[in-house]
């Protein structure tokens, strides 16, 4: 009996705490203007030289940066700072800085000094940005006057209009602000210089930001209150986008089709954004590397080549990307690449095409007959990038039909990414989606030997990289990057598939218009040029 | 459970025979060998399609009552244009041989140490014990997550994140009961002959325990097939393309109003399996061994 | 009485000591975190760099060491995935909407397994028993995750009713309390039935029925004593199940409580957060069955004398 008695005095304290604690945790529901933001996730924090590009998204509406990226014509065009040059060499690169640019809450005005501390942030010891490891290539940032500053690179570069762009993560945050206030601080309400300012997060939830009245060009968003919510969940997105939660969403292609049936409509970067590709693991030809596995098939040109006829491309994009795409000629290469050869295009077909005989020949003669070809695709997901294991499966698919036989073994990304960094991937393929860069930076990155990701190596390349990185003269520069990506395109390096646009799907009586160029940062970015519906 | 009623107009063997049968869960017993034991044997008969061999240009098409729904494909096909009802007979094989290894080894397992706890006493018993209070607070799903993120998913990932989530409940029980028995009479009797402690436990106390083992078992098995599908939704469940309940269940989760057949059939699968497992097994409880009422 | 709390103390304080060691190892199993913080560009300076900053280029006992020192001061460390936050804090940040979460659903979960169990025992045999069997058991047999985006379409989507996802106030609880807690229904219902069952059949109730009170009012009567009836440990399973059953029902309503915590941790690789997750929930779980033994002790001299 006074067990019983315990146990129900136990059960209506723990009712009693659950319920206090529901009223204390309710945050005041904001009234007005409202745009919310369902968005598939980002890393949420304010450290943004700890912050991968892409969640850079979470700071675009209040953090900004030296230059712009214009929404039409994607060139990098003046922002904080009114014009800058460069020396000729490369290595030097001067800006010239806007005036009377007032700080969010009082923080007084930009100078030169708020760009050295900016970059002195992206020194600290943690910093894991994407671009961390190029500003750390930056030999000294020197404050000339109060607005001019000068950043000196230790050898030739061009990647620093991009980086120092909207498309790139140097946010320019107040010295005043971290002298007075320090990390907490920053942690706490950090202030920048956007049209929007920040006004608080959930942690996990959302991040919420509200309009401020004096910005510097007079630009006026058209919403009061932007909030960028976080569900994870795909189904969850949809289902805020529909009931009104949500009126910007970030859904993947196979539900856009849903909410445009249900009256949302689609916006599109004006440029693609992202590609994707499948890259062949094992491809390492520098002489002497002892990772390098002849019995790895695709290390035969001619299995490489079959391995892209047996896919059929267009019929994968319209499967599992609802047709919302263009193809890939070579990896990381479109249009707005250095480099970019046209007669990709036209002699895609005939090299690259889908023709599964020609593949099943090519097999034969490289000495794989049907079932003889065995080997491993890796899948794996990432928030807001579901469909890596469906295009596996499809792969398999269609390797099935060519007389090769798949497995496929879903890891996480950074399991895969360990192993192509510690060159023991010879035994798959795997797609994977990346972000643009400029054509220098990824071949640094990818095809260069002494990049940390090895996806395809050989001494040529070398060469040819080392000449670019020293080429100053554009015309050099595009040559040379044309002849790399010739290479890789004759060398069936790896098997491209498409690009991508950014693609978010919004209520058409919130969100009328949107132009955003997609490069930046982030991918959605520009939030002051919604225009609402009537 | 079943409550079978014997209209007044049937023939006497007929009455006598539905009297009998009303004794059994009957609907119970139907559906099970109707959903999991028939296609999980089989499979390879029963199945119209490959469960692996999809075509992209047959993907998500409705059951066969739809509109652009097809008999080829009769509750329609998933994401890659696999047939769903293929997937699900052999789904039946893949939950029936996770259920059945997991339980088995933990079972095993469990019972093992169960029987020398509650037989030696003492120190055994407490480290023991102490074992199963650490097992069953690990939090299950994080031992999941961790162990893929680690090993990769696969068939024996699953299999041991279950057995180290099962062993400990049959240890516990396994316990109580060997000491309720072991002061009785016939061990004193055993012992004072001279059996070794092993004869003792496997030939005295574990027929005796059988009883409640059965019962555990049969609750567990629907257990074990919905923290499959749990673990298949969190991605550290059985590897693709298995034709897994809970992997199809997870794998149509974002398509749940429109292409609604890839999840719903699969799940109502896990549910009606698991259903009558529990009504079986609490039919078997009532039945032999109504001790195990509060477990 | 004495000696025995000191014992199971102590035991308990080993269990702990044993998970500590358990997550340490495991958790580094998951793999190197840096793959995860850096970017594609990372060179092997930029590695070296960074996992100097954390203190994982230490060999594992040196960072043990580190580890359980600063934890045993109620220190565990920074977390990386979120960078100026420590470990502790954000499990102190998001316990308090799991235990909000889990308690709201127990309370649902007890909501509907009374009466119905009630209802079982006094109609037993019948089909009422039966059907409320069949009700119960149905929560036991459906994918809680299936379930929560089932009823989220159907009652915030079409109906309207309560919001999608998120936290706020009691409106958003609603809808993962309940994909949370029908599971725990049948097994309460089941042990109500057969408390009550138990009782119906005593001399006192019929003795009270041959006085002549309503049958209901001594149905009643027992059944708010027996609303409590899950017995204590009992009670301290079903709340680890639902503290660790909520990660599926967080991750589906986008409820920011530990369960989405865990997963972001381990996908990341924070092998500070999720140490610091672990030893939490082990520490609850084995605290409360630490404090339900002593009371069983207290309450049942026999156990105290063995």
């Amino acid at each position: 009996m006074r067990r019983n008695t315990f146990v129900v005095l136990m059960l209506c304290a723990v009712v009693a705490v659950a319920l206090v604690a529901g009223a204390v945790l309710t945050p005041a529901s904001a009234q007005g203007q409202r745009l919310v933001f369902a968005s598939a996730g980002f890393e949420d924090n304010n450290r943004f030289w700890m912050i991968s590009r892409p969640d850079h998204i979470q700071y675009d509406p209040f953090l900004e940066t030296l230059l712009d990226v214009d929404p039409k014509t994607g060139e990098y065009v003046p922002r904080l700072a009114e014009k800058w040059s460069v020396s000729a060499d490369l290595t030097e690169y001067t800006f010239h800085l806007r005036k009377n640019v007032p700080f969010h809450f009082g923080y007084g005005p930009f100078t030169a000094k708020d760009v050295v501390h900016s970059h002195a942030m992206m020194m600290r010891p943690e910093a894991t940005a994407t671009l961390a490891g190029f500003w750390r290539q930056v030999e000294e940032v020197k404050a000339v006057n109060d607005h001019q500053v000068v950043f000196r690179f230790k050898r030739p570069t061009t990647v620093m209009p991009y980086a120092a762009s909207r498309a790139g993560d140097l946010r320019i945050v107040s010295k005043a602000q971290w002298d007075k206030e320090g990390d907490a601080g920053f942690d706490k309400r950090p202030a920048g210089t956007g049209s929007y300012r920040y006004v608080g997060r959930q942690q996990g939830l959302s991040i919420t930001f509200e309009r401020v009245d004096n910005h510097w060009k007079g630009e006026r968003p058209a919403y009061k209150e932007l909030v960028f919510r976080i569900a994870r969940e795909d189904a969850t997105r949809l289902a805020l986008l529909l009931a009104g939660e949500a009126h910007v969403g970030d859904l993947p292609r196979e539900l856009q089709k849903d909410a445009v049936k249900k009256g949302m409509k689609i916006h599109s970067s004006t440029f693609a954004v992202d590609w994707m590709t499948v890259y062949l693991g094992g491809q390492y030809y520098m002489p002497g590397d002892t990772a390098f596995k002849p019995d790895v098939a695709w290390t035969k040109k001619p299995v490489r080549q079959a391995l892209n006829m047996g896919i059929n491309r267009k019929e994968l994009l319209n499967t599992a990307f609802a047709g919302r795409g263009s193809m890939a000629y070579v990896t990381g290469w479109n249009e707005q690449s250095e480099g970019y050869n046209p007669e990709w295009k036209s002699r895609f077909d005939q090299m690259y095409g889908f023709n599964p005989a020609k593949a099943k020949d090519l097999l034969k003669q490289a000495g794989y007959g049907p079932g003889q070809l065995k080997f491993k695709i890796i899948a794996f997901t990432e928030p807001g990038e579901s469909e890596g294991p469906q295009v596996a499966e499809a792969l398999g698919i269609y390797y099935k039909d060519i007389g090769v036989e798949t497995e496929i073994e879903v890891l996480d990304w950074a399991k895969v990414r360990d192993m192509f960094r510690k060159k023991t991937i010879q035994c798959c393929i795997w797609p994977n989606i990346i972000s643009w860069r400029p054509a220098e930076e990824w071949v640094r990155i990818s095809y260069y030997s002494k990049s940390p990701n090895h996806h395809y190596e050989n001494e040529f390349i070398d060469k040819q990289y080392d000449l670019l990185r020293n080429a100053i003269r554009p015309a050099d520069r595009q040559r040379i990057a044309r002849t790399i990506g010739d290479h890789l395109f004759d060398e069936f390096a790896d098997i491209p598939l498409f690009w991508f646009s950014n693609e978010v799907v919004a209520n058409p009586k919130m969100v009328a218009e949107w132009t955003y160029p997609g490069s930046g940062a982030g991918r959605s970015t520009h939030w002051h040029l919604i225009k609402p519906g009537k | 459970m079943a409550t079978i009623t014997i209209p007044w107009y049937a023939p006497p063997r007929v009455a006598h025979a539905l009297r009998q049968a009303r004794r059994y869960p009957i609907v119970s017993i139907f559906i099970l060998t109707f959903f999991l034991v028939v296609p999980a044997v089989l499979a390879p008969q029963v199945a119209p399609h490959d469960p692996l061999k999809g075509s992209l240009s047959k993907r998500l098409k409705g059951p066969v009552w739809q509109q652009g729904g097809s008999i080829e494909y009769p509750l329609g096909t998933d994401k890659l244009g696999r047939d769903i009802l293929s997937r699900m007979i052999y789904g039946a094989r893949v939950s029936l041989a996770v259920s059945i290894v997991a339980i088995f080894v933990g079972g095993a397992i469990g019972t093992g140490l169960g029987l020398m706890s509650g037989y030696f006493g003492g120190r055994v018993d407490a480290l023991l014990m102490r074992l199963v209070d650490i097992s069953l607070s690990l939090p299950t799903i994080l031992l999941a997550l961790v162990l893929v993120a680690a090993v990769g998913p696969s068939f024996w990932t699953v299999i041991t994140v279950l057995v180290v989530l099962l062993w400990a409940r049959y240890a516990r029980l396994v316990r109580g009961e060997t000491l309720t028995i072991k002061e009785r009479d016939f061990i004193a009797r055993a012992r004072v002959a001279g059996a070794s402690h092993t004869r003792i436990m496997t030939k005295y106390l574990l027929p005796n325990v059988v009883n409640s083992l059965i019962v555990l078992a049969t609750l567990q098995v629907g257990y074990v097939i919905l923290l499959e599908s749990a673990l298949s939704f969190l991605g550290a469940g059985l590897p693709r393309p298995t034709p897994a309940w809970g992997l199809m269940v997870a794998d149509g989760r974002e398509l749940i109003v429109t292409a609604w057949w890839v999840s719903m059939f699969p799940g109502l699968a896990i549910m009606l399996t698991v259903l009558s497992l529990n009504l079986l097994g609490d039919w078997l409880r009532d039945h032999l061994d109504p001790k195990l009422r509060n477990v | 009485m004495q000696r025995y709390i000191a014992r199971r103390a102590l035991e308990s304080l080993l269990a702990l000591w044993v998970m500590s060691l358990v997550v340490f190892t495991l958790a580094r199993f998951t793999g190197n975190p840096l793959d995860v913080m850096l970017p594609l560009e990372a060179t092997p300076e930029d590695y070296a760099r960074v996992a100097k900053h954390w203190g994982l280029d230490q060999p594992l006992y040196t960072q043990y060491a580190i580890f359980i020192t600063r934890a045993l001061q109620g220190d565990f460390g920074m977390s990386w995935k979120w960078p100026g936050r420590t470990a502790m804090g954000l499990v102190a940040e998001r316990l308090p909407a799991t235990l909000q979460l889990a308690g709201f659903a127990l309370l649902i979960s007890v909501l509907i397994a009374l009466p119905v169990g009630v209802l079982s025992a006094v109609k037993k045999g019948t089909g009422w028993d039966a059907g409320a069997k069949v009700i119960a058991l149905l929560g036991q047999s459906l994918p809680g995750f299936w379930l929560g985006i089932v009823l989220m379409w159907i009652f915030a989507v079409h109906l309207g009713w309560f919001p999608t996802s998120g936290q706020g106030g009691i409106q958003y609880m609603i809808l993962p309390a309940i994909t949370l807690g029908w599971f725990q229904v049948a097994a309460m219902m089941r042990l109500v039935r057969s408390s009550m069952l138990e009782v119906l059949d005593t001399e006192f109730v019929k003795l009270t029925r041959i006085k002549g009170l309503s049958e209901w009012k001594v149905v009643w009567k027992h059944c708010l004593r027996n609303a409590g009836i899950a017995p204590l440990t009992y009670f301290a399973i079903i709340a680890g199940v639902l503290m660790t059953g909520s990660v599926v029902t967080e991750s589906v309503f986008s409820w920011p409580g530990t369960g989405l915590l865990v997963i972001d941790a381990v996908r990341a690789r924070d092998f500070q957060v999720v140490q610091a997750v672990v030893i939490v929930f082990a520490g609850i779980f084995i605290f409360t069955n630490l404090l339900v033994d002593i009371l069983y002790a207290y309450l049942d001299p026999r156990i105290r004398l063995r």
